[in-house]
């Protein structure tokens, strides 16, 4: 801050027409109660129009909240820092070091696209799982969004003459920038492109129901807003008393599942149209970058240098037509997000997840070699376990059922879920795997999601080996690698013992090397080898 | 490295050399007591008050008893016999649990905060754990029972040490 030159950069707002936007959401707000009102003739009373006052009062204290903010907000980005000034009565000030930058985040809602804006999100290598983002600015004129982000990208102090290698710029695989003046010395590889047929991959999920629910109550208070009586005209369909409860259960489960699902598809095309995978090099770093959105639109530069290993997990119900779930490991993002910026591709085929991993990781892909499976033993493990976790609730319910509390019958039908258990089990088991390739160890493992990670093993800051009683009867051993990157621990349940020592010594190598001794001298208590 | 895979057949890791201090069993034993006790003692209440429900605590009364005597009389002392720690210039090493035992290894390179932690009940005993974190939010390592001077200046060991190795840690 002393420098002469630091403190002459001035200190910018933000776009000023965040303040347009805002008046006119505030309008919009108002309009549906206007609508209601004078378009049909709806009484004026809170009774009637309560959600659309609601929406009207959210709409406008929105606006003026948002109207505040931008005109206590202001940043700039200096030779070493980029610094954000904010608040009314709480002032914040907040300085991040251009060098600890990881990630830029453009995105924009349809109300910032219409308007020419952009959200910038600058990611730092704060704590993952702390689901903060560093520093957010919301919102910038589109230019002064792209020239942040090319400077935030760019080196700390940039060569005057960065014009991509022309060697790698005549890589058949890469396509030549366009003619965007913004994408000027980048190399542009794309690995992946939208297909409109994934939707396919992303209508099919439990969310399914909560959205129905969702979108079934707006358009129920929003009917009734306008004196439409939803509820009344549903009960008119048919004769519901004659279907029993079974058929009504049954019909309510469909419709909602058809309704939820269509919206899931809706959702899915407007939040990845347009999507594009593809590795972004400047003259010294290079970028994994994502854009999508129809209406909203998301840009995402992650850092590779950041970058420490890549997942695949493929969901247990949908294993048979191939869903992949494809997150990069990485700092810096946060995994809580529910934008999901560590995400690299939607949902979808595991073959392009597959051949992402392959564009991505090069030759050495970690994520194509054959796993070690476990041993028999683990089966074994998680069978004893299915059988005392089934036990818990007959033996739970013995003494109310003795004591006439509940049916005789119930412990015994609580019986039922054994087998279901003893299944999952042996599904949890066919899932376990390990290896160790080149920088990388790849763990799978997981019941309801098959995951597999490949971690960097220069990544791992601690090694953990683990073994309960029942493992130790097996000769078994549970390895954890823990790394500040995506999910902080990536494990690899029940190994044999052998296999776990030299796991871990691989998995983070030279850490453990002055804590193993030679010979075959077992240890009452902790036997990582049986000789 | 490579001289491990080679001879994995007769290569085991070692324990931890140093033990933690005996008090710790009181101090485990008075936790243990409390954790368990308050529960206990609720449920007992509750089933003495409220009769309807005396069917439905009956097993759960016996479960939280038997944790209870499992835990004072059996748990310390097996965690007492587990319990090993052990700092060197380029590693710390500790193993710990008791059902379930642990054993976890940070390099130094990798640490980033290393502070002495003393509860109130630690304190009675005059015991204090030292914590060392990682950049890895469960990579932590805690070494608990630890005579108090012990643990400050272990901390203030390896605080001098790490402070040699460069980089963000990550």
């Amino acid at each position: 801050m002393s420098e002469a030159s630091t403190t002459d950069v001035p200190w910018q707002r933000l776009s000023v027409r965040v303040i347009w936007v805002d008046i006119v959401v505030s309008v919009l707000s108002l309009s549906p109660g206007a609508v209601a009102i004078w378009g049909f003739g709806v009484e004026p009373s809170l009774d009637a129009l309560w959600p659309l006052a609601i929406v009207a009062a959210v709409g406008v204290t929105g606006a003026v909240g948002d109207i505040i903010r931008w005109a206590f907000t202001t940043y700039r980005v200096t030779a070493v820092d980029i610094e954000r000034r904010t608040g009314l009565f709480v002032k914040q000030h907040r300085t991040l070091r251009r060098e600890r930058v990881r990630s830029v985040d453009t995105a924009a809602k349809l109300r910032h696209r219409l308007a020419g804006l952009r959200v910038v999100t600058v990611g730092a290598g704060q704590q993952t799982g702390s689901g903060e983002s560093a520093l957010v600015l919301d919102a910038l004129a589109r230019a002064d969004a792209v020239a942040l982000r090319e400077r935030l990208l760019a080196d700390p102090d940039p060569d005057p003459v960065s014009i991509s290698d022309p060697a790698s710029a005549s890589d058949p695989a890469s396509v030549p920038a366009g003619a965007d003046p913004a994408t000027r010395g980048e190399d542009v590889e794309v690995f992946a492109t939208f297909k409109p047929w994934w939707v396919v991959y992303n209508m099919f999920s439990i969310w399914a129901y909560l959205m129905a629910a969702g979108l079934s109550w707006g358009a129920f208070w929003l009917a009734s807003s306008f004196g439409v009586d939803l509820f009344g005209f549903v009960t008119r369909l048919t004769d519901w008393g004659a279907l029993g409860w079974v058929g009504i259960v049954l019909i309510a489960l469909v419709v909602a599942g058809v309704i939820g699902a269509i919206g899931l598809g809706v959702n899915f095309l407007l939040g990845y149209w347009n999507f594009e995978l593809a590795r972004v090099r400047t003259s010294s770093r290079s970028y994994l970058r994502t854009r999508r959105g129809l209406l909203s639109t998301r840009e995402v530069n992650r850092d590779e240098s950041r970058m420490r290993g890549m997942s695949i997990g493929e969901p247990l119900l949908w294993r048979w037509m191939g869903m992949a779930d494809t997150n990069v490991i990485t700092t810096g993002l946060s995994v809580w997000d529910p934008e999901e910026p560590t995400a690299i591709l939607p949902r979808g085929p595991i073959s392009v997840a597959r051949k992402v991993a392959r564009d991505v990781f090069g030759d050495a892909d970690p994520m194509s070699v054959p796993l070690t499976r476990h041993p028999r033993a683990a089966l074994r493990r998680r069978l004893w376990w299915a059988t005392v976790v089934s036990a818990i609730a007959p033996l739970a319910l013995t003494v109310p059922a003795i004591a006439g509390v509940v049916p005789v019958w119930l412990p015994w039908a609580t019986l039922g879920l054994w087998p279901i258990a003893l299944g999952a089990a042996v599904i949890a088991y066919r899932s376990l795997g390990h290896a160790i390739a080149g920088d990388h160890l790849v763990v799978r493992s997981g019941l309801f999601s098959r995951t597999t990670a490949a971690l960097r093993r220069d990544a791992v800051s601690t090694i953990a080996i683990r073994q309960s009683v029942l493992q130790r009867r097996l000769g078994l051993s549970t390895v954890s690698a823990m790394t500040a990157a995506g999910w902080s621990a990536y494990e690899a349940p029940d190994m044999p013992d052998s296999a776990a020592l030299t796991f871990a010594a691989d998995a983070a190598p030279g850490v453990l090397d002055e804590f193993v001794e030679g010979g075959v001298a077992v240890e009452r208590g902790f036997a990582v080898e049986r000789g | 490295m490579t001289s491990i895979a080679e001879h994995q057949n007769d290569v085991r890791l070692r324990p931890p050399s140093l033990r933690v201090e005996r008090r710790a069993i009181g101090w485990w034993m008075l936790r243990n007591a409390i954790a368990c006790g308050i529960p206990l003692a609720a449920l007992v209440v509750a089933a003495n008050i409220w009769e309807p429900a005396r069917a439905w605590l009956a097993a759960p009364v016996v479960a939280v008893a038997l944790i209870l005597v499992v835990k004072v009389a059996i748990e310390p002392w097996w965690r007492f016999r587990v319990h090993r720690w052990e700092i060197t210039e380029r590693a710390s090493y500790a193993q710990s649990g008791w059902l379930v035992v642990e054993r976890r290894v940070a390099p130094t390179s990798r640490i980033q905060t290393v502070d002495a932690v003393r509860g109130p009940l630690e304190q009675a005993f005059g015991l204090s754990t030292l914590r060392v974190t990682t950049a890895s939010s469960y990579g932590a390592i805690a070494i608990r029972g630890l005579d108090r001077r012990t643990a400050e200046d272990a901390a203030a060991r390896l605080t001098v040490v790490a402070e040699l190795s460069e980089g963000d840690a990550t």
